[in-house]
């Protein structure tokens, strides 16, 4: 049965319409919730917050996107232990927004940063890592000026000790916390990560391991 | 010794970060007017005096911590 | 209060071209229209130094209607499918102020763009900067592209190929010209910029009005003389945020049908395009400028109708359409508000409040703007020698090492739009069309070097070469646009190359049946009295069947032959006499048709995949030859080694044109392209060169 995945639409999101292409692509429903509106949690499947610059990223990136009207159904959502799922500003917001621990700050170089990124599975997952094995290389894009992910250390060692661990560069580009590049909820049903699975659709695309997302 | 410079964008300049949040929080219902974003610069310098400090702020702040086309500064604590 | 003598040189305007105004309006100006003059009679507003010769541009196929007075140049593509596409200039206030100068260059084209109702698609660049060393050099390229990056990234259009030169002669005077493309899916409707419809209201939306750039326009008109540095302008900040949200509101009513007409207010702000809209749609404006939105309620009319603040647009609707325009430009957080009405005299007025300021008729400043036959001379190529041993072969450096250019694509967000085939690292860029899946290839040309020696020859290889480069990536190109950056044209020197340039371009455009369909013109890229190398830059878009199978552009396996096939039209030694300070020298073979021979290039990546030929790599030789053109091919540590019997200054040679490529069959391979070739000789050779092996 097609799933129907609820793609949230802030001010600013520029990968709105990247995310809503690739769940249809995948054969799956998706339609967008606006930034303004809450929504019935049974209405959806799954949640995706795509990447972007919500409010160009002033303040702090995420920070005002975090505190939108629609983050209301987002949290009732999480709590129902529903899946969602934050690609880079997305990542971002749901940090801000407290469901996913951690931050993410300035690359270390300061820069923004486009290249191709070889990314290794630590823990299992479901939802939208069911497809993903421990140890599995994969390769996708990242394109972001604040990815380094951070936690202080009490908040590390709960992420270490609930196994909330998803997915590790091979190569740090940005500086991240034990090279960090996703990391899920202790429940798992929340999901955050920097680089773009749905840049890796086809193979004209440069990967097609976006695939193991959805 | 420590000097405080507060960094703002220019009165006439465009200040893009302000605009945002003033909107956000006008639509949360704060009362608030207006809102405009800079920076404080934190600077720990090895002089002795508060006129030694103000002197050389200054030329650190000409040699680069500040674009003077589209920032002002001021002195905190000078 | 300013004299006569001193209004004239504030407001940039010379004693005749006051004169000529005030014949027409039969009466001195009014203090209020001082300032229109000065802004629409500028040369960046008023092209008044290049109009009579940008008629050249005029040759025209099927799949590019005459849209005469639109933001962008349009192309038919085919299954419903259109392209909006162009290139513009920011030099100026890029020296000024680089990161900001640089992002309202991408946030203006961008504009241009989405004001026709084309989503943009893809960005690209060319830039041009001085010495590293020269004064500020640093600050003024990692700011341009800082800007470049802030802008794009943000606002979500992925930048996908770009230039950059460094050359001396652009110390002073750098060059930072940016191209958006735009995207009209089928039944999409275009939307005009010519105002229509007695009654109709003049809608101002986006962000409000500051002071930004007041007197921008006429900056750009003028080049920079000593105290560049004392000047304190207010720059223009762009918010690539609000962009984003403008781009969504406009395309959204302007999707609904809401809209009549749609002008971005980019240069000389709100007097540009309400003047451009009255003129074009050849009627009547009232416009009451103490309804513009404004940051500071202090500004007067002048300031009002010059700022250039960013991010706005001025849109005519019917009155019954206000309020849903003005609920989906709330639902973006963007204000919408009504300046006044359409009418049929035409004649632009403007009030304040209950005060008219003036009444002007819009075609005295725009239509009736000056024109000038600046003097030049009819064009000579004096590098030109009449046989290849006249060309010092031996200026060659093989120690040159290409100049490493990651840094700054790694900065722009190549990939957003999830339609990127080929960026940054590639020659050309390309993206997927939503609808029929066919690949658009974006590419950018004009390379200093050869423009230095010989303004004709550059001229056409800025065509040429783009279009052989994206012939080698399977694509036909379609349309050409223009950025034309170009000194000061009232020296006659600098008139010639401008006017050669012209007509080469004019030349390559129609023989490879690609039109040059819209542009700009950058003048007075001058300072002190030294002028820039002429740069007519362009931009191309062309047409590929698909994005599938595309060849690489990088070695992929050790171990394989590396052909060289040459198309002997043009020799030089440009490049390497350059740095080592000598006379560039060319040769051309009159007999040679390179346009041909390019068109010729556009099948053979297909044919390639339907023989089965084993190609693994294939790139165009850029200027150093085939040297350098290895070194950017160098990846995952594999490198190429010449063959014994390879002549070393043959690989540094540049003959236009040339391509590489690698393959495990080399017989195979080579009787391949002879028979693909086969038109070509005797101007054609294949040779193999070396080939690829595990370097260190």
């Amino acid at each position: 049965m097609a799933k129907k995945v609820g793609v949230i639409r802030f001010l600013g999101t520029n990968c709105d319409f990247d995310i809503l292409k690739w769940v249809q692509n995948k054969g799956q429903n998706s339609e967008f919730i606006w930034h303004e509106d809450q929504f019935n949690t049974q209405d959806f499947e799954a949640l995706i917050l795509p990447g972007g610059f919500s409010y160009g990223d002033y303040l702090r990136c995420g920070a005002l996107a975090a505190r939108s009207p629609v983050m209301k159904s987002v949290n009732e959502f999480a709590k129902q232990g529903k899946p969602v799922l934050g690609i880079c500003n997305g990542f971002q917001i749901l940090c801000e927004a407290g469901l996913l621990p951690g931050a993410l700050i300035r690359n270390d170089s300061l820069r923004f940063k486009d290249e191709w990124a070889q990314l290794r599975v630590v823990n299992q997952k479901s939802y939208f890592g069911e497809k993903l094995n421990p140890d599995q290389k994969i390769q996708l894009p990242i394109a972001h000026g604040d990815g380094r992910f951070y936690a202080d250390a009490e908040t590390f060692k709960k992420i270490q000790d609930q196994n909330c661990v998803w997915l590790k560069y091979e190569k740090n580009p940005n500086g991240s916390m034990a090279d960090i590049a996703g990391v899920t909820n202790a429940q798992g049903n929340v999901f955050g990560l920097m680089p773009h699975p749905e840049r890796a659709q086809f193979s004209w695309m440069g990967s097609t391991d976006g695939d193991f997302f959805l | 010794m420590k000097c405080f410079v507060k960094v703002m964008p220019r009165e006439v300049i465009l200040d893009t970060q302000g605009r945002v949040v003033e909107t956000h929080l006008k639509k949360q219902g704060f009362k608030i007017e207006q809102c405009r974003i800079g920076k404080m610069i934190e600077l720990d310098l090895t002089v002795q005096t508060p006129d030694e400090m103000a002197a050389e702020v200054q030329k650190m702040m000409l040699a680069g911590l500040y674009n003077p086309l589209i920032e002002k500064y001021e002195i905190l604590n000078g | 209060m300013r004299t006569f003598e001193e209004k004239l040189k504030f407001y940039r305007l010379t004693s005749e071209e006051y004169q000529k105004a005030k014949n027409s309006l039969g009466r001195d100006l009014l203090d209020i229209e001082w300032p229109l003059f000065s802004a629409l009679w500028s040369e960046h507003c008023s092209y008044k130094s290049s109009k009579i010769h940008l008629r050249k541009f005029s040759y025209r196929n099927q799949n590019t209607p005459n849209l005469e007075g639109e933001n962008a140049g349009v192309v038919d593509l085919g299954f419903g499918e259109r392209i909006a596409f162009k290139m513009e200039s920011h030099n100026h206030p890029s020296f000024i102020e680089p990161v900001q100068g640089a992002a309202t260059g991408v946030g203006g084209i961008l504009r241009d763009i989405f004001t026709m109702g084309a989503r943009p698609i893809a960005l690209a660049n060319y830039l041009c900067f001085g010495q590293e060393s020269a004064p500020r050099m640093d600050d003024l390229q990692k700011g341009v592209v800082h800007g470049i990056s802030m802008y794009g990234n943000c606002v979500g259009v992925p930048t996908i190929t770009g230039q950059t030169q460094y050359q001396s002669q652009y110390n002073q005077n750098i060059l930072v010209n940016a191209m958006a493309v735009g995207y009209f899916a089928p039944e999409q409707k275009m939307a005009r910029a010519r105002a229509g419809g007695v009654g109709n209201w003049v809608v101002y939306v986006g962000a409000k009005t500051g002071r930004d750039g007041v007197h921008g326009a006429s900056m750009a008109s003028a080049s920079f003389d000593e105290d560049t540095e004392s000047k304190k302008p207010n720059v223009q900040i762009g918010d690539p945020y609000y962009e984003k949200l403008l781009i969504e509101a406009c395309l959204e009513v302007l999707s609904k049908d809401l809209v009549v007409a749609m002008q971005d207010m980019g240069a000389a702000g709100l007097t540009s395009s309400s003047f451009e809209m009255a003129s074009h749609g050849q009627v009547g404006l009232e416009i009451d400028l103490q309804k513009v939105p404004l940051r500071d309620p202090s500004m007067t009319p002048e300031e009002i109708l010059l700022s250039e603040s960013q991010e706005r647009m001025l849109l005519i609707c019917r009155p019954e359409h206000f309020p849903e325009i003005q609920k989906i430009f709330s639902r973006w957080n963007l204000d919408s508000t009504c300046l006044g009405t359409v009418r049929e005299k035409r004649q632009v007025v403007l009030k304040w409040g209950s005060e008219t300021l003036t009444t002007i008729d819009p075609d005295l400043i725009v239509e009736k703007a000056p024109r000038y036959e600046r003097p030049y001379e009819k064009w000579v190529s004096a590098q030109q020698v009449a046989s290849p041993s006249e060309v010092n072969w031996n200026l060659f450096n093989t120690t040159a090492k290409a100049r490493p250019l990651n840094w700054i694509y790694n900065q722009y967000d190549q990939r957003v739009g999830t339609r990127t085939a080929r960026d940054c690292a590639d020659p050309i860029g390309m993206v997927q069309l939503d609808h029929s899946k066919r690949g658009l290839a974006v590419a950018v040309g004009c390379r200093a070097d050869l423009m230095k020696m010989d303004a004709r020859l550059g001229a056409l290889d800025a065509i040429y070469y783009p279009s052989f480069q994206m012939a080698l990536s399977g694509a036909k190109v379609m349309a050409v646009t223009d950025c034309l950056n170009f000194g000061n044209p009232q020296k006659v020197r600098i008139m010639s190359e401008f006017v050669a340039s012209v007509e080469a371009l004019a030349q390559a455009a129609e023989e490879l049946d690609a039109p040059v369909i819209s542009g700009n013109v950058s003048f007075y890229n001058e300072t002190l009295e030294q002028n820039i190398i002429s740069t007519p830059a362009t931009g191309l878009v062309g047409l590929r069947a698909d994005v599938e199978n595309l060849i690489p552009s990088r070695f992929v396996n050790p171990f394989e032959s590396v052909i060289l096939v040459k198309y002997a039209w043009a020799a030089t030694n440009a490049f390497w006499a350059h740095q080592k300070n000598q006379s560039a020298r060319f040769y051309l073979n009159a007999e040679a048709k390179p346009a041909e021979f390019i068109l010729s290039c556009v099948g053979l990546e297909r044919k390639i995949f339907e023989k089965s030929i084993s190609v693994s790599s294939l790139r165009s030789v850029s200027l150093g030859g085939v040297a350098t053109t290895v070194q950017k091919m160098s990846d995952q540590g594999i490198v190429f080694k010449a063959h014994p019997q390879t002549v070393e200054a043959d690989l540094y040679k540049d003959e236009l044109y040339q391509f590489v490529l690698t393959t495990s069959n080399e017989q195979e391979t080579i009787e391949f392209l002879q028979d693909y070739f086969s038109e070509m000789s005797p101007f054609l050779s294949i040779q193999v060169v070396g080939q690829t092996t595990q370097g260190a």
